[in-house]
């Protein structure tokens, strides 16, 4: 990491932060959920786009709000699935109004730059372009970042599997990432979703595929999320994680949102009819100690918005 | 420096006119790379448009009216009326060299006066030759025309080099942040930096195997400037013979008043063609650049471009190139073709397995029939996939478009490169049919690929595969590691009936130096007899 001085004041910001914090949750009912699953049970005839902001929104305020992650004068890196050229019904990206809602949250919470990049494994114009992701984050007031691939820098990370991996930069200097994926089912993992997603801010990942769980659980360690919020308004259920045939996509109308990347994957896994105790990613991300596969264990809140 | 006050008005509005045309030539070349919904920004045609050689050749060897461009004619037309003016005035080449020679030649007053030699010659020659080549269907002509040569070398070495000098010396510096104190050096080179990337470029960097070549040929022809200024647009230059061809007997004439001459010479030394503007009667109207540098350097005012009666001869001087001049080089153009075709390639026995063309790339002897090697699809590419050929299309298809997977893979959604092709050599084909066109297919190397020659997972080449129902797929196999051990792994393997040939499998394979898929032009659309697999699946289909 690049320097201890900022680290210590983060910290103590947080831990000075929380423990304020901690005072009037006291005399309050409830404190915010660790995560929420949002499903649409309004007019089933609504526009997606308009299903899409509603579940975001309603999913992060019941999570506490991105007050709760995002500083004042923060910079954050919204990272969604925009690897493919793909348009948003073919369901092999993130829905362009989710990634709208996440950074105009983000600079209402306070952040001083929201940026907006991914990895992308077609063509990168026509991967922000066509996914419309480009135009939603732009006009919500996000830099979108095309990732150069000269600038990533190697970073020791420290694993059995990844020694060291190149990382671009901006995502080691940014205060908070947001990985903000859809449900996709891939055939080396069965399923992809939050912690696959971080496969987009790095290089070398193709030798990845030898020992996915591992890598990705190793990856997600170091990455050390706070956040993330997974798109299932409509899933990827077969050819991931490419797509492009519309037969494959369901609509489903759901997003979750909570601080534990590895109960959102067992959600995905079960939304693409999987169990998540044979989904690998899951069990050995929950080895890792990344999280709890058992969704339901944690302070969650299923929300039915109309 | 000293600064003269200009004798000519006309010479400065020359300069002016190839600065823009320069400056128009490159800008297209850039912004020809940057697409917006799938169309190119520019259209990049212009310049192969005008060129008349361009219209010429691939007409006569793809016997097409078609491909006749009209602002060719213009262009042709205005040449019999105005002389050379093209490579005076608007050739981009040409004005490459009018720097160069500037940058390179001296002629001090006394120094020799030029004459025309037998090295005039030499560019009819060519033209001739590569004409009847283009007649037998072997086309060449794009190696020597200085449009396709320009738009060649500019996108595959000029721009790439002018990009990659941007961005990795800044990015050098960028990580390195020498710096002292507060003061930083990334804060002068990051502003450049980013306009490069934002504005200037805004696409990723590309390379081209054998570009050197490109370059060496481009650097040679500048550096020629240094024997004789201009020395390709006098010498060489086929399109510069055509033009001479056609402006025999212009109407806009160099007049030398012999009452005010002084036979001093400097119109002679100021002449970058060697037209003789000294000799009255004698000035070579096929060689004249039309640059207007003689009549400025005349400080008696004895020269003056005048408008005459065309049918009258201009001059004692004829273009140099006799009949058995003509002979010549017909025999040699009748030889270099035989040369051509004395390959099994070039007779269609076999196919090139690394002459992967482009979606929409014509049967191969159309294709190489309109092709001109200038390197607008290569430009237009997204991935870089399209890379100029060395040898795999035999020594005809030298620097013609074919893919190599290990460095790109053809964009599913992407059409570009027949949309930039300013002949037709590939087809601007639609999206939809783009997308059902096969350039290849791809074949699994199980002495390489990791399920299959280490027992190891992997499949990141069926992860990028991008038809809607995947063309490769798996098969579960248990596989025997060194201990004994039994594992179960997916072992990818390719249907063939959908395989398109993209080679995106190549592209991402782990395998950097020889993945272990690989794609050939096998099943390729544009040849039914390299389609070596019976459609409608294994087995029978009744």
């Amino acid at each position: 990491m690049k320097s201890t001085r900022r680290e210590f004041l983060k910290t103590s910001a947080v831990i000075g932060a929380s423990s304020l914090a901690q005072l009037p949750a006291l005399s309050q009912a409830a404190a915010p959920a660790d995560m929420c699953i949002a499903r649409w049970k309004g007019d089933a005839k609504a526009s997606m786009n308009e299903t899409a902001r509603r579940l975001t929104e309603e999913a992060l305020k019941a999570i506490g709000g991105l007050g709760r992650f995002v500083n004042k004068g923060d910079v954050v890196w919204v990272k969604p699935n925009m690897g493919w050229d793909r348009t948003p019904e073919q369901a092999a990206n993130t829905h362009p109004e989710v990634v709208r809602a996440i950074v105009r949250l983000c600079l209402e919470a306070g952040a001083k730059t929201v940026k907006v990049g991914d990895n992308t494994c077609n063509d990168a114009p026509k991967c922000y372009k066509n996914s419309g992701i480009e135009a939603a984050a732009k006009e919500a007031g996000a830099e979108v970042v095309y990732l150069d691939k000269n600038r990533f820098a190697e970073v020791k990370i420290g694993g059995k599997r990844l020694d060291s991996i190149p990382i671009y930069p901006d995502i080691m200097d940014c205060n908070l990432i947001i990985s903000c994926p859809l449900a996709k089912h891939h055939s080396a993992t069965r399923i992809t979703a939050c912690m696959k997603n971080y496969m987009g801010v790095i290089e070398n990942r193709r030798k990845f595929h030898q020992d996915l769980p591992n890598c990705i659980a190793e990856l997600t360690a170091f990455m050390k999320p706070r956040i993330a919020l997974l798109d299932a308004t409509r899933i990827l259920t077969a050819h991931g994680p490419t797509g492009g045939d519309l037969a494959d996509v369901k609509v489903m109308n759901t997003v979750a949102a909570g601080i534990d990347l590895v109960a959102l994957d067992a959600f995905a896994a079960e939304l693409l009819g999987n169990d998540p105790a044979k989904i690998e990613t899951v069990t050995v991300g929950e080895s890792y100690g990344l999280g709890k596969r058992d969704y339901k264990s944690l302070n969650l809140k299923e929300l039915e918005i109309a | 420096m000293r600064f003269r006050r200009p004798r000519s008005w006309v010479q400065w509005t020359r300069r002016v006119s190839q600065v823009l045309f320069l400056v128009l030539f490159f800008a297209l070349a850039l912004r020809v790379r940057i697409s917006e919904n799938g169309v190119p920004s520019v259209d990049a045609d212009f310049f192969f448009k005008i060129d008349p050689l361009v219209s010429l050749s691939t007409a006569l060897a793809a016997r097409s009216l078609a491909v006749v461009a009209i602002p060719a004619l213009i262009v042709l037309a205005a040449t019999v009326l105005l002389g050379r003016f093209f490579c005076g005035w608007i050739c981009p080449l040409g004005a490459v060299h009018a720097a160069a020679s500037w940058f390179c030649a001296k002629r001090p007053v006394g120094s020799p006066v030029e004459r025309r030699t037998p090295g005039h010659r030499v560019k009819y020659v060519v033209l001739v030759a590569l004409l009847v080549m283009a007649l037998f269907g072997a086309h060449w002509t794009g190696v020597f025309d200085p449009i396709p040569l320009l738009f060649r070398s500019t996108a595959t070495f000029l721009l790439p080099a002018a990009q990659y000098a941007v961005e990795d010396s800044s990015t050098a510096v960028y990580q390195a942040d020498p710096h002292a104190g507060p003061l930083h050096l990334k804060v002068l080179t990051e502003p450049l930096y980013k306009f490069g990337r934002n504005v200037l470029f805004q696409v990723d960097r590309q390379a081209y195997a054998g570009s050197v070549m490109i370059a060496a040929l481009f650097l040679l022809i500048v550096a020629l400037n240094l024997v004789r200024p201009r020395f390709w647009c006098r010498y060489v230059c086929p399109l510069g013979g055509l033009l001479g061809f056609a402006s025999l007997r212009p109407a806009l004439r160099l007049k030398n008043d012999e009452k005010r001459c002084t036979g001093c010479g400097q119109c002679a030394r100021a002449c970058p063609a060697a037209a003789q503007p000294d000799r009255p009667g004698e000035w070579l109207p096929t060689e004249c650049f039309g640059c207007w540098n003689c009549v400025a350097s005349c400080r008696r005012n004895a020269l003056a471009f005048t408008l005459e009666n065309p049918i009258t001869p201009a001059t004692t001087a004829e273009v140099d190139f006799s009949r058995r001049a003509a002979m010549g080089a017909s025999a040699a153009g009748v030889a270099v073709m035989l040369g051509f075709r004395q390959n099994p390639l070039a007779q269609g026995r076999v196919f090139g397995a690394d002459l992967v063309r482009p979606p929409g790339a014509l049967a191969e002897g159309d294709f190489l029939k309109r092709c001109v090697q200038c390197g607008a699809c290569m430009r237009a590419c997204p991935t870089n996939a399209l890379q100029p050929c060395a040898l795999e299309g035999g020594v005809e298809g030298l620097w013609t478009p074919h893919i190599i997977a290990k460095v790109g893979y053809c964009e599913y959604n992407c059409n570009l490169c027949g949309q930039v092709c300013p002949t037709g050599a590939i087809e601007a084909l639609s999206i939809e049919k783009k997308k059902e066109t096969k350039i290849g297919l791809a074949f699994f190397d199980k002495n390489r690929c990791l399920p299959y020659a280490f027992g190891r997972e992997c499949l990141v080449c069926e992860e990028h595969c991008p038809t809607p129902q995947k063309s490769i797929y798996f098969v579960n196999r248990e596989v025997e590691l060194r201990d004994g051990q039994k594992l179960t792994v997916k072992q990818p393997q390719v249907d063939p009936d959908k395989c398109t040939g993209c080679g995106i499998c190549e592209w991402c394979c782990v395998f950097r130096d020889t993945a272990g898929v690989h794609v050939t032009s096998a099943n390729e659309t544009r040849h039914s007899n390299n389609q070596p697999i019976l459609p409608g699946g294994s087995g029978s289909p009744y």
